[in-house]
């Protein structure tokens, strides 16, 4: 095993140092760097380009430059030296320092879209699997596709004329007119349709439910001004608080199983007690404050499903902090809606808080909880944006896994043998459905780092893919491009290690040969 | 039974839910944004501007440095210049007694005295004076550099100092400045007349800050600057020490992306001083409130954000977020901008850059007939037609090389110089001049940019009209810079910035032998004008000499200029005073006129 990874890592070395030869030649070559002063009429035309020439050190032959390069940026892997120099970019600035900023800014951009583009995805595949050739299955395999297929700047611009430009116009008088709210109505009835199965009239009464309660709630949430004043209040977080008690002891250890209902359920009501006893502590927390609460939250669950006790803790421990977890976040999430009004009405938002820019809104002062909520607002739209055009290729990957497995034997033994059929697909399914997706999702948090170059760039995020191009046009300067090849390729080669690593611990079956 | 306990627990709930409705938990004091709601410190208010480019130096003028957002920001900090005078968007000298004046003392040897008002400080107090006068004189002058250079730009013995990206040919004529007035004014003798001198000399950053860096006393900064003996590549001496300091804090200390801590770095002598930095994504300027030397800004504080792409900038000024755009214009933008109606102001003008056809003066054009017959197949009214027409619909051809429409000359020129012989394709006339002969012409230019392309097929279409046999010669973006002037082609497309201001850059493309006189046009005669136009310093003389230039050029088939780029603005329908500029400046030219309506 020690040698299988350390017969990586060596290579992996190798392929890095010819990789980065081949894109600085790549880099240097891919445009003229005086093409700007070559023609320019100024009259200190000479000076600018000794200028230029000194400051890309434009005399010295790339392949040469490519090993002063080297020189500096090997530094950075000698242990204890702490001198680590992968040059200067062409305004000056440290490549390093310049490729710290990159990477937050990409981090802050991608981590959500991921996140959720795999949580999502894989229910969406899970699902449809279950489901297969069933209409559920059909039109989300249409809108997978339709959305993988549509490019990204398109639309980003589609979401900002009408999630941001148009929801915030829509803000200035929140009422929803009365063909908006039919035409709204009649697509959720079909959502709805699409959820369920049976008969043809089952399905149309469940088109009356869905489209009578979305028009309900339509005309409800005008009717009240919801949109200027949002919050849930303690009657809704009891409401959807049970509603998630009753669906996480489903997945996690089935209803039947009545010592983990009960943990759940009790986790509902001390949700709500906190939501008295914290939200008035709530104006001056920080982000630390409710990282402790979360953690705290958990740890409650945990504590409820232990004390409950019944044959299996471990499953009323886990059903109760996973609803002690979601029961918070509603509190939280109605403690966020409160803190709207403010947010809205601060001078610097105008009024229009969805943004289509940057991640941030320049010298806005507030508490915790509208710097949050800005932050939200700004990353909306993309996250939304790379969420729909990911979303494809985990639902496809889980779904055809998700298939496979349930032909398997061992799924009619289990069957067989009278297990429920939630037992046989959340643990003898599910769990080994997942194995194939380790490698899809440590590839893609591989990539991650390296940026999305046209969201960012539509987004006016500084990030990796932005400084790849930035120093690419209009004067190639190899120095950034090289920072950003760096930490990409590292990053590519290191989690496909850690994916082949990860995948011979999962998976018995596949054992490291040395 | 079942029915009582069903109705039972209804009631209970409902009784319940109202209990709880209607008392949903005390949220705290609620941090009432009331005072965070207000936008800046004052009641001007808060515009924000989108730039391009992201900010990464507080010294505008170094090679490094030199990117369009650092001058602007020096521009509103008054760290580059524009104190004595400023450019407006006619493209005129406009003087600014408040800060100081400055005064011709005699023309031949042209001698001129700038002082700067009692009570103009730095906006850490110290006061504007002649220290900084000679400090910037030191940089712009290039006085003590004795470096000498190969081809390649490699220094090959001596030393410069300051990395000044601007020219050292003005102010590299004067001496050592005299001091007076009690240290605020200075008087600069030209060793001979500069056309430019008006425009060339202005002070930068503050000395002693530089002094501090160097770890000197301002007094013995001047001191240094004012003894040190002239550098001759020659003669290349021992680098100083001291101004080897200044010169390396001045070339490099001010490059930063964030706010430093160091609040030297960023000392303001403009109405605006640098508030807050977000790198690479905005930063913020709010009043100077030391400022007294020029017009006080109307709004409090100046908001830059960077979009790089322009449909991104159309969607955020849409969206309210940003108040003042110029993103590059194109057909797609323009019609965007048409599209928000009266929620903005578009404003489009002619920029300073402009396309031209030149003409290699060998090869198959030695023959000054084939270059006339190839110039009278050119359509111009078309290519302007097809180009700029959809951009800006009053867009007319360039009629002078020497002049753009803006400039007091421009009228007089395009009417004498003979432009009107050539204004669309006369195929007839070029026939008659080639007399059967089917010359080939081999034309490059740059085939990745559009507008280039597309001037090219129009020529070449037209001149195959006329017997010419057209090769396309485009090339590459990398490639095309590298092949101008190389010979390898007969006529080439291609952009120059007119400088707008300021006279000497005509000979930089049209004096015999200058780097950027690609066709290798010569004439005595135009030599002899140049020189003397160089050393002109009466406007109107100026012109006259521009004129009689501009006729010897379009006289001896130089070339045809094709047209102006177009440039666009658009701000919110909520400011005003926001006016079209054509230089590099852009907006930014009238910042203190921006005003929020009320």
């Amino acid at each position: 095993m020690v040698t299988y990874i350390i017969r990586r890592l060596v290579t992996a070395v190798l392929i890095l140092l010819g990789a980065s030869f081949v894109v600085y030649q790549l880099t240097a070559a891919a445009g003229d760097p005086l093409e700007d002063l070559r023609a320019s009429n100024a009259p200190n035309k000479d000076q600018l380009i000794a200028q230029r020439v000194a400051l890309l050190d434009l005399g010295t032959p790339p392949p040469l430059r490519y090993f002063k390069w080297l020189g500096g940026a090997a530094q950075c892997v000698v242990p204890f030296v702490g001198k680590c120099d992968l040059g200067l970019a062409i305004n000056g600035e440290p490549v390093a320092d310049a490729l710290g900023r990159a990477m937050g800014q990409t981090i802050l951009l991608i981590t959500a879209a991921t996140v959720l583009a795999i949580v999502i995805g894989i229910a969406l595949g899970i699902i449809t699997a279950l489901r297969q050739y069933s209409t559920l299955d059909y039109s989300v395999t249409f809108m997978a596709f339709l959305f993988f297929s549509l490019p990204i700047f398109w639309i980003a611009v589609l979401l900002k004329e009408f999630g941001a430009i148009g929801f915030n116009d829509f803000l200035r008088n929140p009422v929803f007119s009365p063909t908006s709210v039919i035409i709204t109505a009649i697509c959720m009835g079909i959502v709805v349709v699409l959820f369920m199965s049976g008969s043809v009239v089952r399905r149309l009464i469940g088109f009356a439910i869905g489209a009578a309660v979305t028009a309900g709630l339509m005309v409800a949430l005008s009717a009240t001004g919801w949109f200027r004043a949002p919050g849930l209040g303690p009657i809704l977080i009891l409401v959807f608080g049970l509603g998630v008690a009753y669906l996480i002891t489903q997945l996690t250890a089935g209803i039947k199983n009545r010592k983990a209902l009960y943990s759940s359920l009790i986790m509902v009501p001390i949700g709500l007690i906190a939501y008295y006893v914290l939200n008035p502590m709530f104006s001056n927390i920080t982000g630390w404050g409710v990282l402790g609460l979360a953690v705290v939250t958990i740890l409650v669950g945990c504590a409820v499903g232990y004390f409950m006790g019944g044959f299996d803790r471990g499953q009323s421990m886990r059903a109760a902090s996973l609803t002690a977890f979601f029961v918070a976040g509603l509190v939280l999430l109605d403690r966020f809606m409160v803190e709207w009004p403010n947010y809205f009405s601060n001078g610097r938002i105008r009024g229009r808080p969805i943004a289509t820019i940057g991640s941030s809104t320049p010298n806005l002062e507030g508490n915790w909880w509208i710097h949050n909520l800005d932050n939200f607002t700004h990353l909306l739209l993309p996250t939304i944006a790379l969420l729909l055009v990911s979303l494809a290729s985990y639902s496809r990957y889980s779904r055809a896994s998700m298939l496979e497995i349930m032909q398997m034997d061992y799924i009619r033994t289990a069957r067989a043998k009278g297990l429920p059929e939630r037992t046989v697909v959340m643990r003898h399914a599910f769990r080994n459905a997942l194995i194939p997706l380790a490698t899809l999702v440590a590839f893609d948090i591989g990539g991650l780092i390296g940026g999305a170059v046209i969201t960012e760039r539509v987004f006016a995020f500084t990030g990796m893919g932005n400084l790849f191009v930035a120093s690419l046009l209009p004067i190639p300067d190899p120095n950034p491009v090289m920072g950003v090849f760096l930490i990409t390729g590292l990053l590519a080669l290191v989690f496909n290690l850690i994916a082949d690593l990860a995948y011979s611990v999962l998976d018995p079956r596949v054992r490291v040969k040395a | 039974m079942r029915f009582t306990r069903i109705s039972k627990a209804v009631a209970i709930g409902a009784t319940a839910a109202l209990a709880l409705s209607a008392c949903a938990a005390n949220t705290g004091g609620t941090s009432n944004s009331s005072s965070a709601g207000s936008e800046g410190a004052g009641n001007g208010g808060e515009v924000r501007v989108v730039e391009v480019n992201a900010f990464s130096s507080f010294n505008s003028n170094t090679a490094k440095g030199n990117v369009d957002i650092n001058s602007k920001i020096a521009y509103a900090t008054g760290t580059a210049g524009s104190h004595f005078n400023y450019i407006d968007n006619n493209l005129k000298i406009v003087k600014n007694d408040k800060f100081g004046k400055y005064e011709v003392l005699s023309e031949d040897p042209l001698k001129v005295k700038y002082t700067i008002n009692e009570g103009v400080n730095w906006s850490d107090g110290e006061p504007m004076n002649a220290d900084d006068m000679v400090f910037a004189w030191a940089i712009m002058s290039g006085h003590f550099n004795d470096a000498k250079t190969n081809d390649a730009g490699e220094v090959t013995s001596g030393t410069n100092y300051f990395d000044y990206a601007g020219t050292t040919d003005g102010l590299g004529l004067t001496d050592v400045p005299e001091i007076g007035d009690d240290n605020r004014s200075v008087t600069l003798t030209y060793s001979k007349p500069y056309a430019d001198w008006e425009i060339s000399f202005d002070v930068l950053t503050p000395a002693h800050v530089a002094a501090k860096k160097a770890g000197m006393s301002t007094e013995e900064l001047t001191k240094l600057l004012t003894t040190l003996p002239k550098g001759d590549p020659a003669n290349p001496v021992k680098p100083n020490a001291d101004l080897q300091k200044v010169a390396k804090f001045w070339n490099t200390g001010y490059d930063t992306k964030s706010m430093p801590t160091d609040k030297s770095l960023y000392v303001s002598g403009g109405p605006f001083i640098v508030d807050k930095i977000v790198p690479n994504q905005s930063m913020t300027l709010v009043r100077n409130e030391e400022f007294t030397g020029g017009p006080i800004p109307k709004v409090d504080s100046i908001v830059v954000r960077y979009i790089g792409e322009a449909p991104a900038q159309v969607q955020a000024l849409k969206n309210g977020e940003v108040d003042i755009i110029a993103p590059q214009a194109s057909a797609d933008t323009l019609e965007q901008l048409d599209a928000l109606g009266d929620q903005v102001v578009v404003e489009k003008g002619d920029q300073l850059s402009y396309d031209h056809l030149d003409l290699n003066y060998s090869g198959v054009f030695k023959d000054p007939k084939v270059r006339e017959a190839f110039m009278k197949t050119v359509p111009r009214q078309q290519i302007v037609d097809t180009i700029i027409k959809k951009l800006n619909p009053e867009a007319k051809p360039l009629d002078s090389q020497l002049f753009v429409p803006a400039n007091d000359g421009y009228e007089e020129s395009a009417k004498n110089n003979g432009s009107a012989n050539y204004q669309d394709a006369d195929i007839a006339g070029a026939k008659k001049l080639l007399d059967g002969k089917t010359p080939t012409v081999r034309l490059m230019y740059n085939k990745d940019n559009p507008n280039r392309s597309d001037s090219y097929s129009l020529i070449a279409a037209s001149a195959k009209k006329a017997g010419f046999k057209v090769v396309d010669g485009g090339l590459g973006a990398s490639e095309w810079g590298s092949a101008l002037g190389t010979g390898t082609y007969d006529a080439t497309i291609f952009g120059w910035i007119s400088s707008g201001v300021g006279v000497s850059g005509v000979p930089q493309i049209f004096g015999s032998g200058s780097s950027s006189n690609f066709n290798k046009f010569s004439s005595k005669e135009a030599d002899a004008l140049m020189d003397e136009l160089i050393v002109t310093t009466d406007k109107a003389k100026q012109t006259e000499l521009q004129v009689k230039i501009d006729k010897l050029i379009w006289d001896s088939y130089y070339g045809l200029p094709l047209f102006q780029s177009v440039g666009v603005d658009a701000y919110s329908s909520d400011i005003e005073g926001v006016k079209y500029m054509p230089n590099q400046t852009g907006v930014w030219w009238n910042f203190w006129e921006w005003n929020l309506k009320k």
